[in-house]
């Protein structure tokens, strides 16, 4: 073997990639060649030098946060697109057992369908229970869809949702009173009323029901004010288990510095356990933020003096 | 690097738990993929951060990596580990990336820096003197051996800069970094050393 082929040897064996017989086999050859011997030297001299390159190991602070942000949104967008797709009428993955449950649904779908009809005598030509006469005053149709037209009679049949204006007093206590304010969070085009509808909720924020939305206002509200007015009604659950599985997901993926340093704030007295300690160490290891970091170190060093 | 070593290989090899997320995530699971991806984004992060040198990038190629593995998870058929198949990913990507900035085609010559820079310092030199130095100036040699590296490691071919950064600092054995690269340990052996002796010429003599 040439001295060429040795130096490629004299590189693998510092990476410790040779094979106990090549590994011998140079070392044979390192002990009656002068200039591998000195080669071989210079290679390790190179290896420690290079392993004393203090910026190879590391990323920038707050990088891999942010990465973890942007590929959280794009999973959430991605999920958001494909959600219709998952449900049985839309889904396109046809297998057997898949199959099997439509064809039941369907089956059990047009048995009812049957019974029905049959306890109603008369059906109406479409099947529509709510057929009208005319629109109500004030009243919007919207989805509107042409079912059939005749010529003879000129007559034209259609169907379509009708969304009328609403005003409604009720106590927080009552069940419509709800729906509607867990409606105004979660479908309301305007901020002002997520808000409102947040700010009534976080009074019953105790109630398992109302804490949900408040969670989801908390994780998925684009708006700041109503992520914050979201946060304050869960703060005082912060040592439930739901409550602060979501603050830790709102610590690790909410844009907002104001958020994130209140929630690390709230977990702060929470924080009993040295596996809970680390966990928000982990989760704000890299954030932008020096307040939500050092807290994040601190809890480690608190929970150590408890003990 | 021993950490690093044994971090790459438990990754590798930690097959039983994750076999289990990687199933869960088939089955359209959120939060076990989340889980698989917790495992890895900072190798992958890494990597794509050093094969390209600047924040942007590494975030799109990582970015990309992942939304890749989220498309086709359900085609991975645990014929790799999950680690060879998110690098083989990440790594086309990375390797995608750098086609198009079309900056590291040209092979820059063994000697053009050490003969244009008379006056730089060997590796070596500026090494030895950081150990004189209390901690903040050597961060600060440190620094400056760093990016005399990440400079050098632009004299690298595309295959090159892969390899040496799969083993040197991601720890990857070089038979895996075969398999990643849908190539032979052998090849992988040959682009190692290359780009060492390329290294080594870029930084001067040590």
């Amino acid at each position: 073997m040439s001295c060429q082929e040795y130096q490629r040897q004299i590189v693998l064996s510092l990476y410790e990639e040779l094979q106990e017989g090549e590994r011998s086999g140079l070392d044979t050859h390192l002990r009656e060649c002068t200039g591998c011997r000195q080669a071989y030297k210079e290679h390790q001299e190179f290896s420690s030098a290079l392993a004393e390159d203090e910026t190879a190991w590391e990323l920038p602070a707050d990088l891999l946060v942010e990465s973890r942000r942007a590929l959280a949104n794009e999973l959430d967008n991605i999920e958001r697109k494909r959600s219709w797709w998952r449900m049985p009428a839309f889904s396109v993955v046809f297998t057997p057992m898949r199959l099997l449950e439509s064809a039941t649904l369907i089956a059990l779908g047009l048995a009812f369908g049957v019974f029905i009809s049959n306890q109603q005598g008369a059906p109406t030509p479409t099947g529509i229970d709510a057929t009208i006469a005319s629109v109500p005053q004030n009243g919007r149709v919207s989805n509107v869809r042409i079912v059939s037209t005749d010529a003879s009679t000129a007559t034209v049949e259609f169907t379509g949702d009708v969304v009328q204006p609403l005003r409604f007093t009720g106590r927080l206590e009552d069940d419509t009173t709800r729906q509607l304010l867990f409606s105004a969070v979660q479908d309301s085009m305007n901020p002002g009323s997520r808000m409102q509808a947040v700010e009534v909720l976080a009074r019953k924020s105790s109630e398992p029901s109302v804490k949900e939305v408040l969670i989801h206002a908390l994780l998925n509200d684009e708006n700041l004010s109503v992520r914050l007015k979201a946060f304050e009604g869960l703060k005082p659950f912060a040592g439930d288990e739901d409550v602060r599985t979501a603050f830790m997901e709102a610590l690790m993926k909410d844009p907002n510095d104001g958020v994130r340093v209140a929630v690390v704030d709230a977990l702060a007295p929470f924080t009993k356990s040295e596996a809970m300690a680390n966990s928000i160490e982990a989760v704000t290891r890299y954030d932008e933020n020096n307040y939500v970091r050092l807290k994040g170190q601190g809890l480690i060093h608190m929970v150590g003096a408890q003990r | 690097m021993e950490a690093v070593l044994g971090r790459a290989e438990q990754a590798a090899y930690d097959s039983d738990e994750e076999k289990l997320l990687i199933e869960q995530a088939q089955n359209g699971s959120r939060e076990a993929f989340e889980e698989l991806v917790r495992k890895h984004d900072r190798d992958i992060l890494r990597l794509a951060f050093h094969m390209l040198g600047n924040r942007e990038e590494a975030r799109e190629v990582f970015q990309e990596t992942f939304l890749k593995a989220y498309r086709s998870l359900s085609r991975f058929r645990f014929e790799s580990s999950f680690y060879t198949w998110i690098y083989r990913i990440a790594t086309n990507v990375s390797l995608d990336h750098l086609r198009k900035r079309q900056t590291l085609k040209e092979e820059i010559s063994y000697e053009s820096d050490t003969e244009s820079n008379p006056d730089r310092p060997a590796l070596k030199d500026t090494l030895a003197a950081t150990t004189y130095y209390s901690n903040p100036e050597r961060r600060l040699y440190g620094k400056e051996v760093g990016e005399r590296i990440q400079e050098a490691l632009k004299s690298l071919s595309e295959k090159e800069r892969l390899v040496f950064e799969l083993r040197h600092y991601q720890g990857l054995r070089l038979r895996m970094i075969g398999e990643i690269m849908g190539s032979t340990e052998e090849t992988a052996k040959n682009y190692l050393f290359r780009a060492t002796q390329k290294l080594r010429a870029q930084l001067g003599k040590v």
